[in-house]
């Protein structure tokens, strides 16, 4: 087993190899052994290439060699090309040669099913049995931009310029779709990978080495599956906040599932795109709809500083996409600035009557360069203004090179962003290409520019944010909380009954209305006695998990007699209606007073661990869905968000005249079934519906719940 | 047919089409990592050994034998 140390001078020499051999190399042109050979020559790779081939002599002028093993000099990188049927005896070779890092470029393996995947777990024994890292099978390959290497390994039909962008991918297609992007928009990249079938190195070691790579600035992910997503978030919050630099996903497969059926409602709602969507939000990870958006975003952070704060100048030539420009910033949570008199005066003084000075400034349609290096040097001098959007339109006296140029100029001199939009096509075309030469984000509308400012912005607001606390609760009695729950699992059920579940959460401090079981009739009173009344009675089997469904719950009980009467009257029906249901008694709580109905829940996902789910219950659960998700432990501030973020968090707050909820009862709350979720691994789902929560100082508590395990 | 004959014939067309020396053919060498079969010559290898011995073979099965030993016994099946 290849340890994390190896790992990481194996994935040393897949970036930075000094010689290379090409098994299973071809002189066909237009075959994958033959064009990936060529690609080595053509990005001018640094070091030596050996071509591995059972009959050729040479291949493209190289001597070529039938086995790897009949290279005399060490080897740092085999990149295997052979038909998938042969890979292992290739891979057996390395490992003998003493290889230690490979790229398995072949497809037909797991991809292709059963056969595949058999294959797939033979490369992965020979990997181990060698300490081999590999990336792949079924991939484009690899490529490090860097000078010092210049290393395409990969069938690409070109090499990228070099940039800060790292890029990661899970479909090799798609990565020949994003070469092809971003080559004339001159965006460069650090490293690019396709891993494929990732059945030996993943996303998360391309992360991790990503992490400590210094020519790399943004890390841009494309993922299909998250397997571990656990441990996405761990390495990505060590590289978003740790490193400061941001990750931006593109994630397929936001439809594909949607809710599965389950049998709590946390279960239903909690879709795992909506769990996904929120575990990566959690961990800093900005999630894109589209390659556009994702590279919209990505210039952003990869050519200019990041704002200090959310207050912009507009700079334009044209009064409609200003105003659009405007309207843009605002939706995004930015602010307009308030230019200082000193601002004010020198736009007053540079520019027409005609122009606006206020912020957007108006150039008016026949500023020329001048005009915009007075409006740019101007509100980037100016302490009130965090960065600059500059937008131009093509009128017939408008030197677009010329202010493209000029942008470029000022821009440099400042430590603030500039972002840029020459709306249009073709009379644009030469003033952009001088924009994205000199790494001017350059945006086709100024909607798009407002977003990707934003989204840097946010991603400071978030860099603050990060490394608070998760409350530990000394004062909970796990043992009690085990002991029930090991008890169910040992047993076999699926579920644990109402008195079961309030003891758990009540073990893990969370608030429930005082409570007892009842065996008769008789000691039904005597509880009810005890608590007080209004008292709410609960029939409790393991044979029966919706209680209402057998009417076996009944609410505010009064006084002794009703006590008495309903008590019959209830086990009466559920024999009635479940004749085999074994009961075990009766539960019997104090009634809660009429306060906001909530929905707290938890629920295990495959990929994140345990998840809470929090929203407001009654009819804004079942028709808006106003919920918010977290992936468990949560801190002091993702708590804040997980409440503060429903839609209808206005009615906690205290809009028209109700009563301020007690929002500190409910971070509590929220905190502590966070702590349950971690320390309780049997508990595959969990649902407190409702939790009451009331006035500000008046707590919050459980009304009804439901744990499965 | 006697293996020992199905062997040497499988050789001889083994030569010819991957245009190898059939005195460097070894028992276990295997078509693609050892005689450098690209997959058009793949394709061709089972057309002739079809056409040799006069039999027509299963996709899969025949694609299955990857070595000359491993070729011997799926044709001696079919000859059997």
């Amino acid at each position: 087993m290849v340890n994390q140390q190896m790992k990481e001078e194996n994935l040393k020499k897949i970036f930075y190899p000094s010689s290379i051999a090409v098994v299973g190399a071809n002189k066909i042109a237009g075959t994958v052994p033959h064009d990936i050979l060529v690609n080595f020559v053509r990005s001018g790779f640094q070091g030596v290439v050996y071509p591995v081939n059972p009959k050729a002599k040479a291949i493209a002028s190289m001597e070529t060699y039938k086995y790897v093993l009949d290279i005399k000099n060490p080897v740092d990188l085999a990149v295997i090309v052979y038909p998938s049927s042969v890979v292992d005896l290739a891979l057996e070779q390395c490992g003998q040669k003493g290889i230690k890092s490979v790229i398995i470029i072949s497809a037909g393996f797991k991809e292709v099913g059963e056969v595949g995947l058999e294959r797939e777990r033979k490369l992965m024994e020979i990997a181990a049995k060698y300490n081999i890292s590999f990336i792949g099978p079924n991939c484009l390959g690899v490529i490090n931009t860097d000078p010092a290497v210049n290393l395409n390994a990969s069938f690409a039909r070109r090499m990228p310029e070099e940039g800060s962008i790292g890029f990661l991918s899970q479909s090799g297609a798609l990565c020949t779709a994003v070469l092809d992007y971003a080559f004339p928009r001159h965006i460069g990249f650090s490293k690019f990978v396709s891993f494929g079938n990732k059945a030996d190195l993943s996303e998360l070691d391309l992360l991790q080495y990503l992490k400590n790579d210094e020519k790399t600035k943004v890390i841009l992910l494309y993922l299909e599956e998250i397997s571990d997503g656990r441990a996405l978030m761990q390495i990505s919050r060590e590289i978003i906040f740790g490193t400061g630099k941001p990750i931006l996903l593109l994630k397929s497969g936001r439809t594909a599932e949607g809710a599965r059926a389950a049998a709590s409602h946390t279960g239903s709602l909690a879709g795992s795109d909506k769990i996904c969507d929120a575990a990566l939000r959690q961990a800093g990870i900005i999630r894109c709809e589209n390659i556009e958006e994702m590279f919209n975003k990505a210039i952003g952070f990869a050519y200019q500083p990041l704002p200090a704060n959310k207050r912009i100048a507009i700079i334009t030539n044209a009064g409609g996409p200003g105003v659009l420009a405007t309207d843009s910033v605002i939706k995004q949570g930015l602010q307009m600035a308030s230019f200082t008199d000193k601002t004010t005066a020198i736009l007053a003084g540079a520019l027409p009557k005609t122009a606006n000075i206020k912020n957007p400034v108006d150039v008016i349609g026949d500023a020329r360069a001048e005009r915009y290096r007075v409006a740019l040097s101007s509100t980037l001098e100016d302490h009130n203004v965090d960065g600059v959007l500059v937008i131009l339109t093509p009128q017939s006296m408008t030197n677009i090179e010329s202010i493209a140029h000029e942008v470029t100029l000022i821009a440099g001199k400042y430590d603030k962003p500039v972002y840029t939009s020459f709306m249009g096509e073709m009379d644009v075309a030469g003033g952009i290409d001088i924009l994205q030469k000199n790494k001017i984000p350059h945006y086709r509308l100024p909607e798009s520019m407002a977003e990707a400012f934003s989204a840097t912005y946010r991603f400071r607001q978030e860099q603050a944010l990060s490394g608070l606390e998760i409350p530990r609760f000394p004062d909970v009695n796990k043992g009690r909380a085990h002991s029930i729950l090991d008890g169910a699992f040992k047993a076999g059920r699926q579920f644990i009954t109402e008195d079961e579940s309030v003891n758990v959460l009540e073990a893990f401090g969370l608030p429930v209305p005082d409570h007892g079981v009842a065996s008769s009739r008789e000691e039904a009173v005597t509880i009810a006695e005890k608590i007080g009344y209004p008292v709410v009675m609960k029939i409790l089997s393991d044979d029966i998990i919706h209680k209402t469904d057998v009417k076996g719950v009944v609410l505010n009980l009064r006084d002794r007699n009703e006590v008495q009467a309903k008590y019959d009257e209830m086990l009466g029906r559920v024999k009635c209606l479940r004749p085999a249901a074994r009961i075990k008694g009766v539960f019997i709580s104090r009634m809660l007073e009429k306060g906001e109905e909530l929905i707290l829940g938890m629920k295990k996902d495959i990929a994140f661990g345990p998840v809470l789910m929090f929203g407001m219950g009654g009819i804004f659960v079942e028709i808006f869905e106003d919920v918010n998700f977290n992936v468990a432990p949560v801190n002091t501030n993702e708590v804040k968000r997980m409440i503060t973020g429903i839609k209808s968090f206005p009615v906690l707050a205290g809009s028209r005249g109700r009563e301020v909820s007690d929002i500190e009862s409910l971070e509590q709350c929220i905190h502590r079934l966070s702590y349950l979720a971690m320390e309780c691994p049997q508990i595959k789902e969990l649902d407190i519906n409702p939790l009451m929560i009331f006035g500000k100082g008046k707590g919050c508590f459980v009304a009804d719940t439901k744990i499965m395990v | 047919m006697e293996k020992i004959e199905v062997r040497s014939r499988i050789k001889k067309v083994i030569s010819k089409v991957l245009s190898v020396d059939e005195q460097a053919i070894a028992e276990n060498a295997n078509f693609v990592f050892d005689l450098g079969a690209d997959s058009q010559q793949s394709l061709e290898l089972v057309a002739a050994f079809q056409e040799e011995f006069n039999i027509t073979m299963d996709e899969d099965k025949a694609f299955s034998a990857q070595t000359v030993s491993q070729a011997v016994d799926v044709i001696s099946g079919y000859l059997n």
